[in-house]
């Protein structure tokens, strides 16, 4: 899903600055072309376009970045709840949700079609509320037990900033779609924001939730590796430069932040292979798979940080765009 | 050889009858890496007729703390230990019987009104000592424990100051990375537990429900066992058989930590070494000891000696090592070594809840109340914690003979509600008395040594304190849900005292130093020199004397006065 | 379920013996101990007899091939002079009081009902091990040792925690049993690890020892 190029160019569109030029005045030739009303994508024409507009490649990586979150939500509470047995019903839910969001973000990664597609928009807009109601019960289910909201509780119960990661996933889709309508020629807005401001003070806040995930568990964990501070250091750090290039601007501010998102998606990969060396070092390793897989550090889900980092970069290029 | 069921008829054995329990393992400038299967570190050998700096016999919470700290302070040290050095990973089974192995077995008689059981829940034979087979309870007695004469109106003051005890705490606790809450709920302030608490089991949380109901104040319990990794030490994983020892090494006992500590600085460790004598020479002063390993008594000269065997075995070396200077014993001027034996009341309430409990499943106490430790409104005097338990089945069933007298059917049914029984248990102070001692027996022992006997009887305050929590504890269990609450009310376990320390000699063995009176040279660093038991586990504590046992020592050593 | 106890059918805790929850110390331990000789090494054959009669009431059984040789076990712990570390100070070493208190069983027995301990039948036994533990009985064989404390320090003692031992009786009771390297990760209320017993819930019985068989 993720090609190291990928991470390392600045964007498809940026290799080269003329060829950028010449692809935006052709867009907005063609946008000026086109009158007629909007039609949803599962109607429009088939066939491909003249050429793919940057505004749709950056709704494809947020498809990019809303499917690494889903594959990490669905393998997260796969194990999850198969360790609560599954004792409510609802717990299935996020299974079925974040398998749903995952078809659609392959989906819409490989649709480079400029419009909205309704039944994905269905599913990611259901994916959100998912992860919202999801929160509550999370929520709930922490000062449900004996002691109710101590630490104790917020180590051990169901983990309150899980659901949250699909939410997030939901939004991410959600804003694919809004971007993918973008009429030609005017900058592309979410929510009536700019687009790149709004998906990088997003993806800068779901950076600093997901960073208080780790540090919860972290700490749990006492941080007995000192590599177990990457996912509270990193990550925070590198979402404060993306706001910072958000609202300040600028080439440099850009840069850092795209370093910082790229070291990002980067310890996201290397949390993996950490918490796979974790469980391995739990009693009796790898043999004893049916325990730590659930007891050991959760290999699922260190990527969550690679998605957001991907939305990071999809936001840098749309930031690019518009200071340029 | 592990997927074949053995048909043959062995030759009669027990259990795993391992090569370690019959053969040294530390020796030849090497001792076994609990680790490690087959794993050895190198270790530092010293001459038997060269006398070295300490000898210490026994290797637990205090002889373990003891050997490390001294030989990191630059001393030469011999810990002697009458029991195997295991290395958990290969040599510990999964089984409340084969892992009777760890217990001190050998001969001993009990008697008086209530005579104490022995054994598993008190007496440890193996390197590490009680703390291979402990519950882990890492508990820090109550500041005005240390003055009980003075400020509560009993037994007899520690000649210690709490402060200081509580900054050794905070050593020992740190050095065991002890899991505990964030904040703990009772006594004065104290630092973060190093880890953080584990996660409750079902019979934890019907203790938290109770208290609740009642509206008193429960918390997780401070356990010396890991809940994430250290070093090669992995978490624990709630296999639940901490009280016949830990096959995985996330318990933080003396063997998994102080032992390595101390090899690994210099200290030797003799294993399957029962030390029977001390010698003393014409001025009264220790010159070393005799014990017995390889079939054969042996002699190690000393400039020092440290009994560090608790509270049975301490004061039974002590008056078997009498002589024409010391006739009633080594340090027993003052006649009361023996005397004034404490142990813990450990009675408990049990029930059956409608859901699975599966009490089994992780470390036995994982909830707790110190409630009755810091509430003063009682009419007696101490004070007592409560945790819930998790028996194994042969220990529960234990419990229904001992308890109830129950057999044939009757005692089947209650052994099939295993998986819903629920319990509290108490660990409570019970008083020093002079009356409660440990003595000589007039049988001998496989080494030939005169064998202790052990006289315990309840006074009325231990009474009171048994009768106030068995209510209480009733009262919270039933709250909690539980139905067919009953009482087991005459289980005791951990021990204190025969060797109390105090400021006079007439009235204690050891000095603040926990150095005889009598002896310069001789060292006592174990739970018997408890002036008062407190209501807390004691191992903490004992690991906490034996850091400011070493400090106190080393300063001894800078002003020349050793 | 008609008593209401707990059920947990088709369980055989050595099913698990091959799996991550057993280690090779536990297998040597427990084969060993399921390998354990039948016959006697410290008591007589007619003592034997007797102490099976005294297991028989202690610990009912089922006639079966899971029948715990309880007898054996009590004869083993005393052929190795096991102790569980003190003695009560009215207890002769265990080897001595097992002899002394079996004849003066058979001797009570005799002068009640005319017959030795173990042709008399399972009421009578109940009978005399009740007045034993209720120390009424007074035979001059006892000597000075104490009926009452023997029946709690032995009779109870050894022969319960011999059949709690084993493995059969770990079955019955739904205990998981040995459990190394592979703990536990369910710890709640009313939770189980796909390795646990399943407790049999009414009408579920069939599930339950399905279950049960994939331990």
């Amino acid at each position: 899903m993720i090609s190291l190029p990928d991470l390392l160019m600045p964007s498809r569109s940026g290799r080269d600055a003329r060829a950028r030029r010449a692809l935006a005045t052709l867009s907005r030739q063609a946008s000026a072309l086109r009158s007629a009303p909007r039609v949803p994508a599962v109607l429009a024409p088939k066939g491909p376009p003249a050429a793919k507009s940057v505004v749709v490649g950056s709704a494809q990586k947020l498809n990019q970045a809303s499917g690494v979150l889903a594959f990490s939500v669905l393998t997260d509470s796969a194990l999850e709840h198969y360790r609560g047995s599954f004792r409510n019903r609802a717990m299935f839910t996020p299974l079925v949700v974040s398998t749903l969001a995952l078809a659609a973000s392959v989906h819409g990664t490989a649709d480079d079609r400029p419009d909205v597609h309704v039944a994905r928009d269905v599913v990611f807009g259901l994916t959100a509320l998912t992860g919202l109601i999801g929160t509550g019960f999370h929520v709930y289910n922490v000062g449900s037990r004996q002691g109710g909201y101590r630490w104790l509780n917020f180590f051990y119960r169901a983990p309150i900033g899980a659901p949250m990661a699909i939410a997030i996933s939901g939004v991410l889709g959600n804003m694919s779609e809004r971007l993918r309508r973008t009429p030609r020629g005017t900058p592309p807005t979410l929510y009536g924001l700019d687009a790149g401001k709004a998906l990088s003070l997003f993806t800068a806040l779901s950076l600093a939730g997901t960073t208080g995930e780790a540090w919860l568990l972290h700490f749990r964990g006492n941080f007995q590796n000192p590599f177990m501070y990457t996912p509270v250091t990193i990550p925070p750090a590198s979402g404060a430069l993306l706001a910072d290039a958000a609202l300040r601007g600028g080439a440099s501010r850009r840069s850092a932040a795209r370093a910082g998102m790229i070291a990002t998606a980067l310890a996201g990969l290397a949390g993996t292979g950490f918490h796979m060396r974790g469980v391995a070092r739990m009693m009796g390793g790898w043999r004893n798979w049916t325990q730590n897989l659930l007891d050991g550090p959760p290999i699922p889900t260190p990527p969550a940080f690679t998605g957001l980092a991907l939305a990071g970069l999809a936001a840098l290029d749309l930031l690019e765009r518009r200071d340029d | 050889m592990s997927d074949k069921i053995l048909t043959n008829r062995e030759p009669l054995r027990s259990g795993l009858d391992l090569e370690a329990m019959h053969r040294p393992r530390a020796r030849n400038g090497r001792a076994p890496d609990p680790h490690v299967p087959g794993g050895w570190f190198p270790m530092r050998e010293h001459r038997e007729d060269e006398a070295v700096d300490f000898a210490i016999v026994g290797t637990g919470a205090g002889g373990g703390v003891l050997a490390a700290r001294l030989a990191e302070m630059g001393f030469s040290v011999v810990a002697f230990d009458a029991g195997p050095y295991f290395r958990p990973l290969e040599d510990f089974a999964s089984d409340e019987t084969a892992q009777s192995q760890l217990f001190w077995t050998d001969r001993r008689v009990t008697d008086g009104e209530n005579p104490l059981k022995l054994g598993s829940n008190n007496s440890g034979k193996a390197v590490g000592g009680s703390t291979v087979h402990y519950a882990m309870v890492a508990l820090r007695q109550r500041p005005e424990s240390f003055r009980s004469r003075t400020k509560q109106g009993f037994g007899a003051d520690w000649p210690v100051d709490w402060r200081e005890m509580w900054h050794y705490y905070a050593e020992a606790e740190e050095a065991l990375k002890i899991s505990g809450p964030i904040s703990y709920p009772w006594g004065p302030s104290r630092p973060r537990y190093p880890y953080r608490q584990h996660d409750l089991n079902a019979a934890a949380l019907t203790l938290a429900k109770g208290a609740e109901k009642l509206g008193i104040k429960w918390t997780e319990t401070p356990l010396a066992t890991l809940s994430a990794p250290r070093g090669k030490s992995p978490p624990c994983v709630y296999r639940g058989f901490c009280r016949v020892g830990c096959s995985t090494n996330a318990k933080q006992s003396m063997l998994v930590t102080f032992i390595p500590r101390a090899i690994k600085a210099g200290a030797e460790v003799r294993d399957l070494a029962m030390v029977g004598r001390i010698e003393t020479d014409k001025q009264g002063l220790a010159t070393g000891l005799h014990y017995h390993r390889d079939g054969a008594w042996r002699f190690q000269r000393a400039r020092n000696v440290v009994v560090a065997g608790y509270a049975i075995e301490t004061p039974r070396l002590l008056l078997n090592s009498a002589s024409d200077r010391h006739r009633h014993g080594l340090a027993n001027s003052s006649g009361l070594v023996g005397k004034y034996l404490m142990t813990q009341s450990n009675v408990a309430v049990w029930g059956e809840m409608d859901e699975e409990v599966r009490w089994n499943k992780g470390p036995p106490s994982l909830a707790i109340t110190e409630h009755w430790n810091y509430d003063d409104s009682k009419d007696f005097f101490g004070g007592y914690i409560h945790m819930s338990q998790g028996p194994l089945p042969v220990e529960w069933a234990s419990v229904h003979t001992g308890a109830r007298g129950l057999w044939g059917k009757a005692l089947q049914d209650e052994m099939a509600k295993y998986n819903h029984m629920v319990g509290l248990k108490m660990v409570g102070e019970m008083m020093p008395q002079e009356r409660n001692t440990v003595t000589l027996a007039d049988e001998e022992d496989q080494y030939g040594l005169k064998v202790a006997r052990v006289t315990y009887s309840w006074c009325d305050n231990d009474k009171a304190m048994i009768e106030h929590s068995l209510d209480f504890m009733g009262r919270q269990l039933e709250a909690s849900g539980a139905r067919n609450v009953w009482r087991q009310p005459d289980d005791t376990n951990h021990l204190a005292g025969t060797a109390r320390m105090g400021d006079n000699r007439r009235t204690s063995v050891v000095d603040t130093n926990c150095r005889s009176w009598d002896v310069p040279n001789l060292f006592v660093c174990d739970g018997s020199v408890f002036p008062t038991t407190g209501g807390v586990n004691p191992s903490l504590t004992i690991q906490a004397l034996a850091l400011r046992t070493a400090d106190r020592i080393q300063a001894l050593a800078r002003r020349g006065e050793l | 379920m008609t008593d209401g106890l707990p059920r947990y059918p088709d369980y055989d805790v050595l099913r698990k013996r091959n799996t991550v929850s057993w280690n090779d110390p536990t297998r040597t331990a427990i084969d060993r101990r399921l390998a354990v000789d039948r016959d006697p090494h410290t008591l007589t054959e007619g003592e034997f007899a007797t102490l099976q009669a005294i297991c028989d009431r202690v610990v009912p059984q089922e006639q079966g091939p899971d029948l715990v040789p309880i007898a054996a076990y009590v004869d083993q712990e005393l052929t190795l002079d096991l102790s569980l570390g003190y003695r009560y100070a009215g207890l002769p070493p265990a080897k001595e009081a097992w002899h002394r208190a079996i004849a003066a069983l058979d001797a009570e027995s005799v002068k009640a009902f005319d017959a030795p301990f173990v042709a008399v039948d399972a009421a009578r036994r109940d009978t005399l091990l009740t007045r034993m533990q209720k120390g009424e009985l007074k035979d001059p064989a006892w000597g000075d040792m104490a009926p009452d404390l023997f029946f709690k320090q032995h009779v109870l003692v050894d022969i319960v925690a011999a059949y709690y031992a084993h493995p059969t009786a770990w079955s019955r009771i739904g205990y998981g049993g040995p459990a190394s390297p592979r703990g536990y990760v369910r710890m709640g209320f009313g939770m189980r690890d796909p390795w646990e017993a399943a407790e049999a819930h009414p009408g579920e019985e069939a599930k339950a020892a399905r279950k049960n068989r994939n331990v």
